[in-house]
């Protein structure tokens, strides 16, 4: 298959005897959204620093694009953009600057001002980046990780601590992302947003991959095992309630 | 006064130069932001990597002038510092006797004396002293040398004379014995020429002096380059400790990690923008050095330029190391006072090595800050080129090597 962009085989990961990620092996294809879904501990973020060659890999492969994560580190870092888990910016400094310094480790020049146009924060290029909004912030750490216009987009836990309209935000902005054929891959612990957001989860636990496939057909098959929910459920919940309440705009 | 003005001027021609830098800037805006935004083009993978120092350098020195309290303490402390110990050092350039006159003359030749002892330079006169009895008090107290009595004839002119004549005394106590001879030889050469004015006598033997070359080093010629050597220590040391491990708290290091950046280049971009502040710190410490306490400079100022930023490179390798090492604020700190303190106490910052023991001047001489600061006194004030200076650049050559070769090895992004 040539449409996949990245392929894990058999990938371990093994702190003190433990073993943190144990062989797992799973595909992502070029433009796809690829969920991670686990509790806290079972690996995800392990794995995701592997394959973004900050971790050394104790087993198993990893290749983007046809390079292999191990021996060509540099290589990959270039092909990649990652999204921190809280991201930062070091102060006093403006967004023109900020996006110029992020080219600029790529070893790359931009046009800033086109840029910072495509994410609507043009008239924000002499600001400082302390300056901006929780929302814009958010608009403004994508589009510098992805100003080298990577192949794959890794975003470890991107809506945890957010509030629900800022979550909706994010969730359009990977949309975005993926609508200029980049693969996204995305870990998270919130079922709602991987079943609204990714076109396959991988479920995992303990190290393992327990289950992977697009999460209409993971919920079609548990309920073909005869599940049943015990409770009767509402056409809609508390969270569309305060959605709906408070508007979906994105605040502050 | 006379020597503010130069000062003044060049002040106009910096603001002058850069209003002009502006409105130029302000017409090619346009030309400008094409020429920012174009994509590189073709480079060689070297010429992309310098690139990237660069801007790191570019927007990282920018940065720094947005800081306040980096300024602060860059620039403003070392100053405190300079002003201080300067204050203390600076003054005693020379020979001078600090005396009470106490004329009890009335003659016009007694008071026109009296006046040119209080303007020379020679003599710091202690006022409000009146009789014998209160000078011998300040004597006992060590704030007077000596003290300098005109009798009521001094000046006068005598039955027997037509020229006015007197015997001036100088007291003093068994604390000054030095002191009040010397004041008592100066004295008399000086009653010597002014006799020659009235009494015409052949002199057969003279004596004349004549001072040698080479300046001989004044107490704030090391003090100045001991604070410089102190400056290039808070500068190369707690800046990057105490940044450091706050960029990793906030995960900005592990941001840059995921991209394809190389520690050298990101260790390079530091470098140069820390050396480019320093030397303007430590330009502005000249600038004061030499006006406000007459520092004397001989050597040439590129050699110096070039010793300095060499300088920070070697003492910013132990900041780096340390700091790049360091997860957090309580790793670093006591790392950092243990790595500074020996040099602060013992490289000669804040008092000269001469006046230690032989073995611990030698000992001392291999810290990496010794030959900074022997290094800047040399070439400062003694003239020396950088070729003289063999041994100290071959320490710091060495230390350059083993810092950096550590810091490299522990430098961690997160």
């Amino acid at each position: 298959m040539t449409d996949i962009i990245l392929e894990v085989k058999n990938l371990q990961k093994v702190y003190d005897d433990k073993k943190v990620v144990n062989g797992i092996s799973f595909n992502v294809k070029k433009g796809e959204i690829f969920g991670i879904l686990g509790p806290n501990g079972a690996g995800k973020t392990t794995t995701l620093e592997m394959i973004e060659a900050l971790r050394p890999i104790d087993g198993g492969s990893a290749t983007i694009a046809g390079i292999d994560v191990a021996s060509h580190p540099f290589k990959i870092r270039s092909i990649i953009g990652v999204q921190p888990q809280s991201p930062a910016f070091q102060d006093k400094t403006k967004l023109s600057e900020l996006i110029q310094l992020f080219a600029a480790a790529y070893g790359e020049r931009v046009n800033v001002k086109q840029f910072l146009d495509d994410v609507n924060l043009a008239e924000k290029a002499n600001s400082f980046i302390e300056n901006l909004s929780g929302g814009q912030k958010q608009r403004f750490s994508i589009a510098a990780a992805l100003v080298h216009s990577p192949k794959v987009f890794f975003m470890d836990e991107p809506t945890t601590g957010l509030d629900p309209q800022a979550r909706r935000n994010l969730w359009d902005l990977v949309e975005h992302v993926r609508s200029r054929g980049i693969s996204v891959i995305l870990t998270t612990h919130y079922m709602d947003e991987a079943e609204q957001l990714c076109d396959r989860v991988a479920i995992m636990d303990n190290g393992d991959i327990i289950a992977l496939d697009t999460p209409q057909k993971l919920i079609k098959d548990l309920l073909s095992r005869g599940f049943k929910k015990k409770q009767h459920v509402e056409q809609a919940n508390l969270e569309d309630v305060f959605i709906d309440m408070t508007g979906k705009e994105l605040k502050g | 006064m006379k020597q503010q003005i130069p000062w003044i001027i060049l002040i106009v021609v910096i603001v002058g130069l850069r209003i002009v830098w502006r409105v130029f800037r302000k017409r090619h805006a346009a030309a400008d932001e094409i020429k920012q935004n174009r994509p590189l083009g073709r480079l060689k993978p070297w010429q992309r990597k310098l690139y990237t120092v660069y801007v790191f350098a570019k927007l990282n020195t920018r940065r720094y002038f947005r800081d306040k309290t980096a300024i602060f303490f860059t620039v403003a402390f070392p100053l405190i510092f300079l002003f201080v110990f300067g204050g203390i050092f600076g003054k005693n350039s020379g020979l001078s006797f600090k005396v009470a006159v106490i004329n009890q003359s009335d003659s016009p030749f007694a008071t026109s004396f009296t006046r040119q002892v209080n303007s020379s330079k020679l003599f710091k006169v202690s006022s409000g002293v009146n009789t014998l009895d209160q000078a011998h008090d300040k004597m006992n107290h060590d704030q007077i040398d000596a003290a300098i009595v005109l009798p009521a004839d001094f000046g006068k002119t005598q039955d027997h004379n037509h020229y006015p004549s007197g015997q001036a005394v100088v007291y003093y106590t068994q604390n000054n014995q030095q002191a009040a001879q010397t004041l008592t030889s100066v004295m008399d050469t000086q009653f010597k020429s002014m006799n020659a004015k009235y009494v015409n006598t052949a002199a057969p033997f003279t004596v004349t002096s004549k001072q040698l070359g080479g300046q001989g080093l004044r107490q704030f010629d090391y003090t100045f380059a001991g604070l410089l050597g102190f400056s290039i220590l808070g500068l190369g040391i707690f800046g990057p400790v105490n940044v450091f491990p706050e960029l990793k708290k906030q995960g900005i290091l592990r941001r840059y990690h995921t991209t394809p950046i190389r520690v050298w280049q990101y260790f390079m971009a530091n470098l140069v923008s820390q050396a480019l502040i320093g030397l303007m710190t430590m330009a502005i410490m000249f600038a004061v050095a030499i006006d406000v306490f007459h520092l004397n400079i001989v050597g040439n100022y590129a050699e110096l330029a070039l010793f300095l930023a060499l300088s920070i490179a070697v003492i910013f390798g132990i900041g780096l190391a340390v700091g790049g090492w360091a997860k957090n604020e309580r790793q670093a700190a006591p790392l950092a006072n243990i790595t500074t303190f020996p040099m602060m106490f013992l490289s000669g910052t804040f008092f000269p090595r001469y006046l230690m023991p032989e073995w611990l001047q030698h000992a001392t001489n291999y810290l990496p800050l010794t030959p900074i600061i022997d290094g800047v006194r040399l070439i400062a004030v003694e003239g020396k080129g950088l070729l003289d200076l063999g041994p100290q650049l071959a320490v710091m050559a060495v230390w350059l090597v083993i810092i950096y070769f550590i810091a490299f090895r522990v430098f961690r992004w997160e």
